[in-house]
């Protein structure tokens, strides 16, 4: 009997650290928020806009209750409002118009009345405000010793078409709401991060003779091209020291995965079906997974880079066209619906290697893009529904997903 | 905090100033083959060096590219297909024998599309499968595979952009372009 309920308790121990198992955290059981703010300086819409973007923020932790009324109040009473008495945690802050458009922002939190944490942030630009709201997130979130949320701080790097064979590269806060076009002018698509720290990336230009993968240096502003191929010329991914990537191509029409070495500048054939293998992700050290077509459908495979061994993943959905792996997990976007074309819902499904457990992420509209953080603690994905784009954060370990209305075209790709 | 915005604020400017935009290498080319240097070689090859010859290139040039390349079909493939259909090999054909008369001094970049279901690398290279087909079906009718290349530009390149089914199965083509 002893052996039985350790074993059960070893069990629930193991399972509870498995994302592919829901965890539910209570909406009641959390600590309530307020938020005050203290600003004089700026108009009442950026004061509003800012106001909305830390509460995003601060949702995203999935920490808080959050208390969504803009409430102002002075920066140095040491009284917080009536109306938020009750609150566990009061956070206020103040913005203050510097020089040349900069921004500066003081912030404190209260708990019982006591200030317990403060610090200022400064930007050059007031538009670019959303930084500073994600780095107080951040800050608070190390302040509750919480698991990181450094990939709040990370940025999102996306295609987007703009016209038949036009588009543009830019880059992006985790929420989309700052963006910044780098390259335009031609057909550039597929931008993947090249390293870490994000300093660099690599794209597919369609504008030259034939699909050419290019490199740019951000600080530098160089761009270098990489290799070509003709028809098909994809960085699918990067691995974590950015000394490898995985590359679709297409030599003589047949669309492979190839291993290609930065520093020797050499690569291998991975995979030789006859039909389609594309979206190549790193799996741990010895092996990958991409989509292939080698059931008459897409669908995710593995394949051991020692043994050459191939093994079908998913077992689940009619149409699963594209993955991002991390660690152990797998998340990947399936077709729900069998008709090809009525009113179709796709949606992000999380797999484990480790169990036989599939969770669904996500409920409605069309799911797309799914991207893993660095971290594997946060999924980022887009998510068209009713005619509406958002871009969406799943917070695997707290079962949550947020969404962000996007107001751009049509999203090509993105990496985070 | 701040170095970092403004680092990467600053870098991202010099990119956008330092990346000049290119044009696709395909248009722009006409102009050069009618060039007023005709005149003064004329004179020279008129008499009686080879009526044949001067008749091949005479009926060539005659047909611009523009003219030719608009003589071509557009292959249409079935969701998420990339076989040729049999009303779909009849255009080949057709296009196969246009490539040994008429259109004998270009080659040829077949550019696979798709309609905007399926989404990221899946969708280019389903494109690029479709030019493949269409490839395979020329060189099968005699056409040399070196004078064609190809490019798959996944649903990024629509001729009609409703969400509706006539919509999206004249988006899953294949295109002919012609290279001098």
């Amino acid at each position: 009997m002893k052996i039985f309920f350790s074993l059960l308790i070893v069990m629930s121990l193991a399972w509870a650290g498995d994302a592919t198992i829901e965890v539910i955290k209570k909406a009641d059981s959390l600590p309530s928020l307020a938020v005050e703010d203290a600003s004089v300086d700026y108009d009442n819409t950026f004061k509003l806009r800012f106001f909305k973007s830390l509460i995003a923020d601060l949702n995203v932790l999935s920490l808080f209750n959050v208390d969504r009324h803009h409430r102002m109040n002075e920066y140095d009473d040491s009284d917080v409002l009536s109306a938020n008495k009750d609150m566990n945690y009061v956070l206020r802050y103040k913005m203050t118009k510097g020089d040349a458009d900069a921004l500066t922002l003081d912030v404190k939190l209260f708990t019982n009345t006591q200030e317990v944490f403060s610090k200022r942030y400064r930007v050059n630009k007031k538009n670019i405000y959303m930084f500073i709201s994600h780095a107080i997130a951040y800050d608070i979130n190390e302040f509750m010793g919480e698991p990181s949320v450094a990939w709040m701080k990370r940025k999102v790097i996306f295609s987007r078409i703009i016209a038949p064979k036009k588009s543009e590269i830019v880059i992006a806060d985790y929420t989309l709401s700052y963006q910044h076009v780098i390259i335009k002018g031609g057909l550039d698509i597929f931008p993947k991060w090249a390293n870490k720290g994000q300093t660099a990336f690599y794209y597919s230009s369609l504008s030259s003779f034939k699909p050419t993968l290019k490199y740019v240096d951000i600080k530098t502003a160089k761009v270098k091209n990489i290799i070509s191929s003709d028809g098909m010329m994809i960085c699918s991914d990067v691995s974590n020291d950015g000394k490898k990537l995985l590359l679709t191509m297409a030599r003589d029409g047949q669309p492979d995965i190839y291993m290609y070495n930065v520093q020797t500048r050499k690569y291998k054939r991975i995979t030789t079906y006859r039909g389609i293998d594309v979206n190549g992700q790193f799996l741990g050290k010895n092996k990958i997974i991409f989509i292939s077509s080698r059931l008459g459908y897409p669908n995710v495979f593995s394949k051991q880079l020692d043994t050459g061994v191939v093994e079908q993943m998913v077992y689940y959905g009619k149409s699963n066209s594209s993955c991002s792996a991390q660690g152990h997990y797998i998340v990947y976007a399936a077709r729900e619906s069998s008709n090809a074309f009525s009113a179709n819902t796709f949606n992000l499904h999380l797999i484990s290697t480790k169990t036989d457990f599939i969770r669904r992420l996500t409920a409605t509209g069309v799911n797309e893009f799914p991207r893993f953080s660095k971290d594997g603690d946060a999924i980022i994905f887009i998510k068209n529904y009713k005619r509406q784009s958002a871009i969406g954060i799943i917070r695997l370990m707290h079962n949550k997903n947020y969404l962000f209305p996007l107001k751009s075209g049509k999203i090509q790709s993105m990496d985070w | 905090m701040k170095s970092i915005i403004l680092s990467s604020v600053v870098a991202a400017l010099l990119v956008l100033s330092g990346c000049s935009t290119k044009e696709p290498a395909v248009d722009k080319k006409t102009e050069e083959v009618a060039a007023p240097s005709v005149q003064e070689v004329a004179p020279v090859a008129t008499e009686t060096v080879a009526s044949e010859n001067a008749n091949v290139n005479a009926s060539t040039n005659e047909l611009s590219m523009s003219a030719v390349e608009s003589k071509l079909p557009t292959v249409y493939f079935a969701f998420d297909k990339y076989n040729i259909t049999a009303g779909m090999q009849e255009k080949i054909d057709a296009a196969a024998e246009l490539g040994k008369s008429g259109a004998k001094s270009f080659s040829v970049k077949l550019e696979g599309n798709c309609d905007e279901w399926g989404s990221d690398e899946y969708n280019f290279a389903l494109g690029l499968k479709r030019a493949n087909a269409v490839k395979k079906a020329l060189v099968a009718d005699g056409i040399d595979a070196s004078r064609i290349s190809m490019v798959s530009y996944g649903e990024s390149n629509p001729v009609c952009t409703a969400h509706t089914k006539e919509c999206w199965s004249q988006n899953r083509r294949v295109n002919f372009k012609l290279l001098p």
